[in-house]
């Protein structure tokens, strides 16, 4: 074979070998890798998304939000006084190295949960005892009533996921749950590779049928936007969570992929320093409150009225949390008001600091308008742009800024959102939202929360616990071939089909 | 020619002690934190410091220094704060894609510039000289991020002829990784290629224009042969520094196309730990990056030796 044929052969091979076309393999593009498998010391929202696939929690959410079983057979009974909770368990559920699940296994790990998970650290102190009642129950004591205990117990980060208790050490490098997916393979930075666990036993009718219909999951790191949108648009992915609002309409006229909106998918805000600096002083916090011009910011970071609403609402209206206390000082855009309290305050021009970076460029976005808006109104501001690692780091120091920006899904439980505690880095500490907050916590009956909720919101407007800004779309893409995924901030894939 | 040599691994060691202290101080000043970061936003101070002393970073910088020193004289990099395995064995993975994207992608270059630049020295002047010169100018100007985010959506995006992104399925076939190679090496060769052509032109102008190739001609052998054999061989050693500047380039360069790509190779590896603040794998990968260039540029000096006879150490 002359050299030119050899070449020539070469080049026809690599363009003629396609790739591999298995049955039922699902390609899930992400926006990075998992810094680990453990759920219970994480809360970010990637290890969620893949974990949920093989761990699992004793309660976890519908459709809806309301918590209902998963390893556990059934509700709490609760006692009459609200601080024991007693949970059966289901029998016979195999964990991927074939054990059995019994309540040992479920004690020991909701005590890893309480000593190394924060949302488990957070109400560890309000826990007196867990302990095995029978070999499929436990019973949780609690030092007074918690209403949210078992929102806590089925959230998936921060997660009180149950591994076999011989397997619980400080760290877990080889998570083995319950789940309908087990991990096969992992390359970091390449991807996870998913396959069904044989033994898997369905949960009960209101958590939902566990379908395992691929016969395998793949959860792919890419950090580009843009190269998720390609992957999608070229059929090599089937699903790509987080992409750009500006990709939507190409997306959509795409006949291989189509847009997924989550609308509303959450809430951006500025977090307040309340332990030190200028926003310590009420206000200043009000003058900030009135300055900033929420619908310009929003419009600025996301461009087109698809993707955001303008909503005081710290819970949009679907939701049962949803109500309009306080929201009278939502948008005031009212840089004469502002000014009003800045005076009163005696601004002297210390500069406002809002620390905030380009990893979401919406962020960036709105601290642009909020500047030249919050200058109207004769703050002196100063925009800290750093990277997302120095702004993780600066934000748990209170000498370092005096707003920060961030956003959140909205989470099923207003107990979940950590900036309305005094014990967050903002430290928002109010001696009437506390007992406010004590109150919401303690009150088990779902009408009554709903009204003490509105008195928590009322008081986030009037002292400025936070600053919502508005309520934000998030544009998702799956394969038009793909169907059985729910659209939510953590997609789950075990009942997705592909037609061929 | 053996002192020649010591000197150069001397010269080796002293480059990479130095970049392993700067790498090790550089990142260390960079303010983040790898273990809030790892933990998630609504990680405690408590998790987060427990977590540092876990990972060693609650150590003074001096002790840090001296273990990492310590372990670097062992041939141990030290441990990946992320991925729980050495640094060593993570570049050993990361460096398939990246080695073979830089030699994809030099002899992309290579089979562009080298006819072009021997012919627009040759004709001098032409039209073809003007636009290979004027092309050589706008490849090098356009980033590569934005000639490979074209070929992605119109090459592998709409017309699927490549893969769009990523190093092929779990056990995908060597053809199969290699053909994710393609776009990556085209958007790489074409931008490194105005380089070595503006070099292959310039050299072979000067040579042209030699006594020895006036002679040459006028023993009458052919132009083809005049070219190729006499001129070409004697303007090769700036085209070689140039090719070998070019591939250690690559080597430590290809960041932004292995992003644009999803390719899981040491330039992705490097931007991502440094988002991570994950201290091993940068300090691991500067490392062996400075020691690759100065090992190219030894190879490269070394065979100077091969095509100049004259050359000599």
């Amino acid at each position: 074979m002359t050299f030119r044929a050899t070449c020539l052969a070469t080049v026809f091979a690599f363009c003629a070998a396609g790739p591999l076309a298995a049955q039922g393999k699902i390609d899930v593009a992400i926006i990075g890798d998992p810094d680990t498998f453990d759920p219970m010391v994480s809360t970010k929202d990637v290890v969620s998304i893949v974990t949920q696939h093989f761990m699992e929690t004793l309660y976890t959410f519908d459709d809806n939000w309301q918590v209902v079983p998963l390893l556990a057979s059934d509700m709490p009974t609760i006692s009459e006084d609200g601080t024991t909770y007693t949970i059966p368990l289901r029998e016979g559920v195999s964990f991927h190295d074939g054990s059995t699940m019994d309540s040992g296994d479920v004690v020991a790990s909701l005590n890893r949960w309480k000593e190394v998970a924060s949302r488990g650290m957070a109400i560890a102190d309000q826990i007196n005892g867990i302990e095995a009642t029978g070999p499929a129950e436990i019973t949780i004591t609690l030092s007074e009533p918690y209403a949210p205990l078992t929102t806590l117990l089925a959230f998936s980060n921060s997660a009180a996921v149950i591994y076999p208790e011989e397997i619980l050490a400080d760290e877990i490098d080889e998570p083995i749950g319950t789940g309908p997916y087990k991990i096969k393979a992992r390359q970091p930075d390449q991807y996870t590779q998913l396959v069904p666990f044989d033994d898997y036993s369905q949960p009960g009718a209101a958590a939902g049928e566990r379908a395992q219909i691929p016969d395998e999951i793949r959860f792919i790191p890419v950090p580009d936007t843009n190269t998720r949108i390609e992957g999608l648009l070229s059929g090599q992915f089937d699903y790509a969570d987080s992409l750009s609002t500006e990709a939507f309409e190409r997306i959509e006229a795409s006949d291989v992929a189509e847009p997924v909106l989550l609308e509303p998918f959450g809430w951006s805000l500025f977090a307040v320093n309340h332990k030190k600096g200028l926003m310590t002083d009420l206000n200043i916090r009000r003058a900030v409150q009135a300055a900033l011009p929420y619908d310009d910011m929003l419009f600025a970071a996301f461009g087109d009225e698809k993707f955001f609403q303008t909503d005081g609402a710290l819970y949009p209206e679907g939701w049962s949390w949803h109500n309009e206390a306080g929201t009278e000082l939502y948008n005031q855009n009212d840089p004469e008001k502002a000014a009003e309290y800045l005076e009163e305050a005696g601004y002297d021009g210390q500069p406002l600091r809002i620390l905030t970076s380009r990893q979401y460029e919406f962020h960036y976005q709105m601290a642009e308008v909020a500047r030249m808006a919050l200058e109207m109104a004769g703050f002196t501001v100063q925009v800290d742009v750093v990277d997302w690692a120095t702004l993780a780091q600066n934000r748990d120091n209170p000498d370092l800024w005096d707003i920060y920006i961030t956003h959140s899904p909205f989470l099923p439980e207003p107990t979940l959102t950590s900036s309305l505690f005094a014990t967050a880095r903002e430290g928002w500490a109010n001696p009437e939202k506390e007992e406010i907050l004590d109150r919401f916590t303690r009150e088990t009956d779902p009408e009554a929360r709903k009204e003490i909720y509105a008195e928590l919101q009322q008081k986030v407007y009037e002292d400025v616990g936070l600053i919502k800004i508005g309520n934000f779309n998030v544009v998702q893409g799956k394969s038009r071939a793909l169907s059985g995924v729910t659209p939510s901030p953590w997609p789950v894939f075990w009942n997705a089909r592909k037609e061929q | 020619m053996r002192s020649y040599l010591f000197r150069r691994l001397i010269g080796l060691i002293v480059v990479i002690f130095l970049v392993l202290t700067i790498a090790f101080v550089l990142v260390r000043l960079a303010p983040g934190d790898p273990a809030s970061l790892m933990l998630g936003p609504d990680a405690t101070p408590e998790e987060v410091i427990a977590l540092r002393t876990r990972l060693g970073l609650d150590q003074p910088i001096a002790v840090q220094y001296l273990t990492f020193l310590g372990n670097v004289l062992q041939g141990d990099l030290g441990q990946s704060l992320f991925f729980n395995q050495s640094v060593t064995s993570v570049l050993a993975k990361r460096a398939e894609p990246t080695i073979f994207l830089a030699l994809f992608s030099l002899l992309v270059a290579l089979v562009i510039a080298t006819p072009i630049g021997i012919w627009a020295a040759y004709r001098r002047g032409s039209i073809l000289d003007q636009t290979s010169i004027t092309s050589a100018m706008l490849a090098a100007s356009v980033p590569s991020f934005l000639t490979g985010l074209v070929f992605q959506r119109y090459l592998a995006t709409d017309l699927g002829w490549f893969p769009a992104s990523g190093y092929g399925d779990a056990g995908a076939s060597f053809a199969e990784r290699m053909r994710h190679l393609i776009l990556p090496a085209i958007t790489l060769g074409i931008t490194n290629s105005a380089l070595i052509l503006r070099f292959t032109r310039a050299s072979m102008l000067d040579i042209l224009g030699e006594d020895y190739v006036r002679t040459a001609r006028a023993k009458g052998m052919t132009e083809r042969r005049v070219v190729l054999r006499h001129a070409l061989k004697n303007a090769g050693i700036p085209i070689i520094t140039v090719v070998g500047l070019t591939f250690a380039l690559l080597v430590s360069g290809a960041v932004v196309t292995e992003r644009v790509f999803n390719l899981p190779g040491m330039g992705n590896l490097v931007v991502n730990a440094v988002l991570r603040r994950d201290y091993p794998v940068i300090q691991g990968t500067l490392i062996v990056v400075a020691a690759l260039y100065v090992l190219v540029n030894l190879a490269t000096d070394l065979l100077y030796l091969v095509v100049d006879k004259r050359v000599k150490y």
